[in-house]
């Protein structure tokens, strides 16, 4: 049993791994159509989901969404959800993996094997997946507590550096009046989406308190904020749509000129690959939990843990697979598919949760 | 009981006892009618002498002799051959009266006495050390948390060495659900020789294979007390100055008993620098491998060049450098470890000087391997509890693999893996490492 501050935990994961996944690319693609204005709306959006899953999965105390489902849908439905929801969840690690397999081949060390360092990050996933929830949570609580000063610290660095731009940022945000689109939007919400992993870290939950609810919003339209302007900062207004991954252009074109690494890339690498492995490993848990809770009977019968690598290993042979498949465009393409998709998913989540909550007060 | 049966258990014990050179068989009283039997080496020649040979002649009459006897505290009447025999050879003295036998507590302990700790040694604060004997050692522990809550409960392990064995816990204080483990997993062990607190851990340990110690194991009575006062159960055994706390978390092996002695903010500073220590030992000639054969561009220039220069010389690959200097250094420990005083000091100049020094000049290693190496075993001592600095010490060795393996990614993942692990190990059912272990203990969370 774990206290409610795990929930913010959760929220924050999510919210600083975006940039891997793809969100500030979408964003920047969109600058000029609606980026600002969908951060805004995405804010409102974002928190409102967030707010509805925890309000609804509130009522289930210490039940996971397969148990919620099997007991309150039809067999046929919850198990063909669970399949969906944990295979989502499986793609979200999975994207996070490979932009960071590519990130390190482009970045760090450029002659070594993807196939190496695919294998060490598949290694380490597959087998801390597979520790209890609490422990996972754990975890999380540590290394967010090691890597936050960090990016506090570059954060700083990179707003007092004199060749930030503040003009170019100024510029993006005379587009403020313009039409959201869905892209941007179902990118922008993506850092709000941490809640899910409720659907399995609620088992671990004593009680749900929403005392300091009100930071999600606050810190998730910042997060949003800087994740969109400052590459803007850095790159100007058009030259940051060159960048792939213009977080990493960004952290690269910031000096620390007093400290034995000069580039603070480095830096940024570390405490990201750092945060990119946790988070993986997260979803990673859930989606195996999903899955697992798909095959689960009515009274609760789990799958053993020989199960696990039934669903590991394939998922990892998967991983490669598309890794081999896919080139970088080609993967960012499968990114953005993946923001798309999942918003829609989450508001089907949404309407589902409520379903349940609607049948099982009906039932008691 | 008749004197058919009384004859009967002097023979039993003396046939059992035959050949020991040490039992001594005595028939006190004018006419004989007290036996006494016991093992001169474990008891105290004087007490018996003093308490049961001259008041035995003494008094005229047997029966106010047996009152006198039976009126000792220890004394304990019985005619159970399996507990005779287990508190004969504990020291106690078997006196037969009439038709009744009373073992009378007559133990002669041989053990060093309070002496000073040695292994966590501290500047300020107390300075005594658990000694050889269980009683010493409650002496020392009730004295110090003079509390009608301390429960000691006794019981004796080991078939052979029936070594006595006392869990220590606050009655009001205890997580009941942790001493139902302990006492459980006590109950369980089965050997036959125990002389350790160190070899009772890992008795009760149920994880074969681990890597991490998941419990305390200290010298120190102030550290059981204070322990003690936090609702841990601790566990003494005779014989051997140490003891077993449990549950712990990570950062119980990062504090010393100074810290609470000191300045608050000096305490945090100690705290952060065996932190730092922590991490420089663990990632130190992980880093090295990646600087010199991965990443040289990590570093500002003039670091890397430094480096590029200082291995100039060097005709392997840095790992192999590492990998060299990291044994040598761990040979270097483990014989000024093991070897007598007198020559302890001749391996250290023989190793630390004549070696660091030729080896760099013969172009074996670099200069910087050189004081990488001694930065990393001076940032392991730092470690308060050589346990855990022993786990430290092996777990570098597969930072160093991962960082061959995969460069920087390598040491990053070791990182999380390493925490993913510590986060997943559990100390008799409490988590092991987690932030602010200490503050959800004060608000009662779980």
């Amino acid at each position: 049993m774990v206290s409610s501050k795990y929930i913010y935990y959760l929220f924050l994961m999510n919210a600083l791994i975006n940039i891997i996944n793809f969100v500030p690319r979408v964003l920047v693609f969109t600058r000029f159509h609606g980026a600002l204005p969908s951060i805004f709306l995405s804010t409102f959006i974002g928190t409102l989901l967030f707010f509805g899953f925890t309000y609804t999965i509130k009522g289930f105390k210490g039940q996971g969404l397969p148990e919620i489902f099997n007991a309150t849908l039809p067999r046929f439905f919850s198990f063909l959800l669970l399949i969906l929801y944990a295979f989502f969840w499986f793609m979200a690690g999975i994207i996070t993996m490979l932009s960071f397999v590519d990130i390190t081949l482009r970045f760090i060390s450029p002659d070594i094997s993807s196939y190496a360092v695919i294998l060490g990050f598949l290694l380490l996933t597959s087998i801390c997946c597979r520790l209890s929830s609490e422990s996972i949570l754990y975890a999380l609580e540590t290394l967010l507590f090691l890597v936050t000063p960090i990016i506090v610290y570059m954060l700083v660095k990179a707003f007092i550096n004199p060749a930030f731009n503040w003009d170019a940022v100024m510029q993006v945000v005379t587009f403020m009046w313009t039409r959201p689109k869905y892209v941007s939007l179902a990118g922008a919400t993506f850092i709000f989406s941490g809640y899910f992993n409720l659907a399995i870290f609620n088992r671990n939950f004593k009680q749900i308190k929403t005392r300091h609810f009100w930071m999600i919003p606050v810190v998730g339209l910042m997060i949003l904020l800087v994740t969109f302007l400052v590459p803007v900062g850095y790159h100007g207004t058009i030259g940051v749509e060159e960048h792939v991954y213009s977080w990493f252009s960004t952290a690269d074109s910031i000096r620390m000129e007093l400290f034995i690494i000069e580039r603070v890339l480095f830096l940024f690498y570390t405490t990201y690959l750092t945060l990119a492995l946790v988070s993986t490993v997260l979803h990673w848990h859930v989606g195996l939990e999903l899955f697992k809770g798909a095959f689960q009977s009515k009274e609760g019968k789990k799958p053993g843990k020989k199960m696990d690598w039934w669903v590991l290993v394939p998922f990892s042979a998967a991983t490669i697979i598309i890794m081999n498949f896919l080139d970088q465009v080609r993967l960012g393409q499968l990114g953005q598919w993946f923001l798309n998709i999942r918003f829609l998913n989450e508001l089907l989540l949404m309407g589902v949760m409520f379903y349940a909550k609607g049948r099982s007060a009906k039932k008691t | 009981m008749s004197s058919k049966t009384r004859e009967q258990e002097v023979s039993w014990l003396s046939e059992t006892m035959s050949g020991q050179v040490d039992f001594e068989q005595r028939m006190l009283g004018s006419s004989g009618e007290i036996g006494l039997q016991y093992l001169r080496s474990l008891t105290n020649s004087d007490t018996i002498s003093r308490y049961v040979i001259v008041p035995g002649y003494e008094m005229e009459d047997v029966k106010a002799f047996e009152s006198y006897i039976s009126s000792f505290p220890g004394t304990i009447q019985t005619g159970e051959r399996q507990q005779i025999l287990e508190y004969v050879l504990k020291g106690f003295a078997y006196i037969r009266i009439a038709s009744r036998g009373y073992l009378f507590d007559a133990v002669k302990v041989e053990s060093s006495g309070v002496g000073e700790a040695v292994n966590e040694s501290i500047v300020q604060g107390p300075r005594d050390a658990l000694s050889e004997s269980i009683e010493m050692n409650l002496n020392l522990i009730r004295r110090r948390y003079q509390s009608a809550a301390l429960k000691v409960d006794m019981l004796t392990l080991g078939k052979v060495s029936h070594t006595s064995v006392a869990i220590l816990y606050d009655n009001d204080r205890v997580d009941q659900q942790v001493l139902k483990e302990m006492k459980k997993r006590i109950a369980d062990v089965d050997i036959d020789i125990l002389q350790s607190a160190g070899e009772l851990e890992k008795y009760i340990t149920p994880e074969r294979f681990r890597i991490f110690p998941t419990m305390v194991v200290t010298e120190r009575p102030d550290r059981v007390v204070f322990n003690i006062a936090e609702g841990k159960v601790a566990v003494i055994i005779d014989s051997n100055g140490f003891a077993i706390i449990a549950p712990v978390v990570f950062s119980d092996f990062f504090t010393a008993m100074d810290d609470k002695i000191q300045v608050p903010l000096v305490g945090w500073f100690l705290k952060i620098i065996r932190y730092i220590g922590l991490f420089l030992t663990l990632t130190l000639p992980a880093l090295y491998v990646t600087f010199a054969s991965y990443n040289p561009e990590i570093l500002k220039v003039q670091i890397s060049l430094l480096i590029a220069g200082s291995r100039a010389a060097v005709p392997y690959p840095s790992f192999m450098e590492v990998f060299l200097m990291l044994l040598m250094m761990e040979f270097l420990t483990e014989a000024s470890l093991r070897l007598p005083k007198a020559i302890g000091p001749t391996a250290t100049t023989v190793g630390g000087l004549i070696l660091g020094q030729a080896a760099t000049q013969a172009g074996l290693v670099s200069n910087i391997m050189i004081i990488l190496v001694s930065a990393v075993a001076i940032s392991n001592f730092i470690i308060p509890l050589s346990m855990m600095g022993y786990t430290i010490r092996v777990i570098k060795y597969g930072m160093v693999l991962f960082a061959i393996t995969f460069g920087l990614v390598g040491i990053v993942v070791s990182i999380v893996g390493l925490i993913m692990y510590l986060s997943g190990l559990r100390s008799f059912g409490r988590p092991y490492m987690k932030m602010f272990a200490l503050d959800s203990k004060v608000k009662g969370g779980q």
